[in-house]
């Protein structure tokens, strides 16, 4: 792989988060009836994201980087497909607690990846060249999905992005390994 | 390459199954303020399960001189549910179905329940409603509150259906209500907005499923009232129907597509239609119904998809049931700065020509409103509540209005509505009052001539006004 790919697979899956992001707030509104069910349901995110990070941090050296990139694209393409499935609160609390294992994966492999393809001396450089892109896709989701709920029902935005993390999963399948990127080329 | 298949193979087949489940499951509509026009900060949110817990909440709120609004699932749009620092009553958890009477056809609920749990509730018996919104997602409270109506014609108004029910008075006390018992409230309580006491339980009469075959014809609306009385109106087998104007450009207001539901031939085929249908994935309905909020080439499109969806309707059957709970998933609508409004005029059968020509020159020339669709149905005539909008055998004009929620969109749409008010009541009609207050009070006075006594029987039942809405404060409060 190398970077031009690592950033349009971190673009895309940027972007599918992005998308499903500000809205899934309002899937919450229709399952949760109270501000403490909201606050519970973004606890339990942060906390499996504290908890896993430990031990997804050992598995980055062990098994590599690229792996637990696809954990992370076939695990939210399978979640967010079960998302529309949600009618009570404790299903939401449980894809939650799956939501925050597979964001600790994400961040953390990221920023692995990251730490080992750029040079100590130019890393400022390498990683803002790298967010500028990044960022770009993820507003660009943003904005439009906006414009989106308004012809599709919330629902078939989840399906949208499993899609995209779907491809995200190919994508990461068929690339090489994570070990040979060079940012410095960006 | 194996496994990149299965993966595939895998992932397409749960994809599968859960769009297949979403889409046979969406049954439970959103609830909460729906216009999103208007927020209230209130004191608190109350609830109760039992009669005696409800009477705890009024007694409290007499003794502290609080004032309660009565909710139920909060889609009337004129703050008839609302009142700064008021108590929210809220009715949505009193919601058990308490007995059902197969052989008299009757039932009796807590009126939090929605239609739709009854729905659930007698369709395994056979039986069904006799009359109910279009939709069957508003409870059976804030139903008998407005006097609801829908696509059957061959009932008046749901005050027909109701046998009896108990109310909660602002004393606390609870009554039995029926046109033999304590029948002074009854006119007044059904189509009451919340005005004469919490409705405790309802019992309603009831009717058989059936199976209906639907139909539909494109039409001119100078011919639609003849054909409805001639063709649908005189022919007993039809029992239900509706129609829908154009809000296309080029056939503004004249065009009309009808559907109707006629007994079907072949009863014993109903056991096929029995299961209650749940909400279609409704992305594209909602995506022409998007494009038609945009500009004049939307509103073509979505006018000529909803004529083509109407022929395809042609020959199909459905149960009693089902036609009544019709989609709405399709109209939610999310955007921060605008809202989706309803209106709807009555007028009586034989000024539907003159008063659509009218109401034509009106709209033509208003740029700013952004009509999207009408919805026309019958009501007969029916003059039992004091709040009765059908004087006349009537047709409703339902209208779906979408409005920036600035204060200036709602000073636009304030006077188009009036406008349009004041040639709806020219041909004698009247208009509907769960929908934003946009009426002046002279003309909710011309609409509704027994208001004033409405509202003076109101402080006489409940003189310290312990039951207030906004709708109250705005209309009727000087009394
Ligand atoms: C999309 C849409 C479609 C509609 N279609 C139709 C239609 O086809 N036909 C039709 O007739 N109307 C229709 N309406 C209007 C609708 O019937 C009324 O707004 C109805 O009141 C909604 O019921 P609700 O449960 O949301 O009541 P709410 O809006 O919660 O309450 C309505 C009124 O009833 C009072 N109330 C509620 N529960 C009780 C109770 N237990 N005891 C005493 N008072 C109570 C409230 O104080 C309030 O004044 C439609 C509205 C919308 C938004």
């Amino acid at each position: 792989m190398n970077i031009k790919q690592f950033v349009l697979y971190q673009g895309a899956v940027g972007m599918a988060a992005s998308m499903i992001f500000p809205f899934y707030i309002l899937l919450l509104r229709d399952v949760g009836s109270s501000f403490s069910q909201f606050g519970w349901a973004y606890g339990l995110f942060a906390l499996t994201s504290a908890l896993s990070f430990p031990f997804i941090g050992k598995f980055a050296d062990r098994i590599g980087d690229k792996q637990l990139l696809l954990v992370y694209s076939w695990g939210m393409a399978v979640l967010l497909i079960l998302f529309p499935l949600a009618y009570e609160i404790w299903h939401v609390y449980c894809l939650q607690i799956a939501m925050g294992l597979f964001g600790a994966i994400q961040k953390n492999s990221e920023k692995t990846v990251l730490a080992r393809a750029v040079s100590k001396e130019r890393a400022g450089r390498e990683i803002g060249n790298y967010h500028i892109w990044t960022s770009v896709a993820a507003a660009i989701a943003v904005i439009g999905t906006g414009y989106l709920v308004d012809f599709l029902t919330i629902g078939s935005i989840f399906y949208l992005a499993s899609l995209v993390f779907a491809w995200s999963g190919f994508f990461i399948m068929k690339a090489g390994s994570t070990e040979s990127i060079k940012a410095g080329n960006l | 390459m194996v496994a990149r298949y299965s993966i595939a193979i895998g992932f397409i087949i749960i994809f599968s199954f859960s769009l297949h489940l979403f889409s046979s499951s969406f049954d439970e509509p959103t609830v909460g303020d729906q216009s999103r026009l208007m927020a209230v900060k209130m004191k608190a949110v109350k609830a109760g399960t039992t009669t005696e817990e409800l009477k705890k909440i009024v007694l409290d709120a007499n003794k502290k001189d609080d004032v309660i609004a009565i909710a139920g699932m909060q889609h009337s749009q004129g703050g008839h549910t609302l009142y700064p620092k008021g108590i929210l009553l809220d009715m949505k958890p009193y919601n058990k179905i308490l007995s059902l009477d197969r052989q008299g056809k009757k039932i009796t609920v807590q009126s939090g329940t929605s239609w739709a749990a009854i729905q659930e509730y007698i369709n395994p018996s056979g039986l069904a409603l006799q009359i109910s919104q279009s939709q069957s997602i508003f409870t059976v409270g804030g139903s008998l509150s407005v006097n609801a109506h829908g696509l059957s014609i061959r009932n008046h108004s749901l005050i027909d259906t109701v046998d009896s029910f108990r109310l909660l008075t602002a004393k606390g006390e609870v009554l039995t209500v029926s046109r033999e018992e304590n029948q002074e409230m009854f006119p007044l309580a059904i189509g009451g907005y919340g005005l004469f006491g919490v409705i405790l339980d309802v019992t309603l009469n009831l009717t058989d499923n059936e199976l209906y075959e639907m139909s539909s014809h494109t039409l001119q609306y100078e011919d639609y009232p003849a054909y409805f009385k001639e063709t649908v109106l005189s022919d007993k087998n039809y029992k239900m129907h509706l129609a829908r104007l154009s809000i296309s450009p080029d056939t503004f207001l004249k065009e009309m597509y009808v559907i109707n539901y006629a007994l079907a031939p072949h009863q014993s085929k109903l056991v096929d239609f029995l299961p209650l249908k749940r909400e279609p994935i409704v992305a594209i309905p909602k995506f022409f119904l998007g494009m038609s909020r945009i500009n004049d080439f939307g509103k073509r499109t979505f006018w000529e998809t909803q004529k083509n969806y109407a022929k395809k309707v042609q020959g199909k059957l459905i149960s009693r049931n089902n036609a009544m709970r019709s989609d709405s998933v399709f109209m939610e609508y999310t955007n921060p700065d605008k809202t989706e409004v309803l209106q709807e005029y009555f007028v009586p059968i034989d000024e539907f020509e003159h008063y659509l020509d009218d109401l034509r020159s009106v709209l033509e020339d208003d740029e700013t409103f952004n009509l999207l669709n009408i919805t026309v149905r019958y009501v007969e005539k029916n003059e039992e509540p004091l709040l009765a909008y059908a004087t006349k055998d009537m047709f409703s004009l339902v209208l779906l209005i979408n409005q920036g929620k600035d204060q200036n969109s709602i000073e636009q749409t304030r006077k188009t509505v009036q406008n349009m008010i004041d040639v709806t009541l020219a041909h004698n009609g009247s208009y509907y009052l769960p929908y934003y207050g946009y009426a002046t009070k002279e003309q909710m006075k011309a609409a509704y001539p027994r208001s004033e006594e409405f509202f003076k029987l109101k402080n006489i039942y409940d003189p310290d006004h312990r039951f207030q809405n906004l709708f109250f404060e705005e209309y009727g409060d000087e009394h």
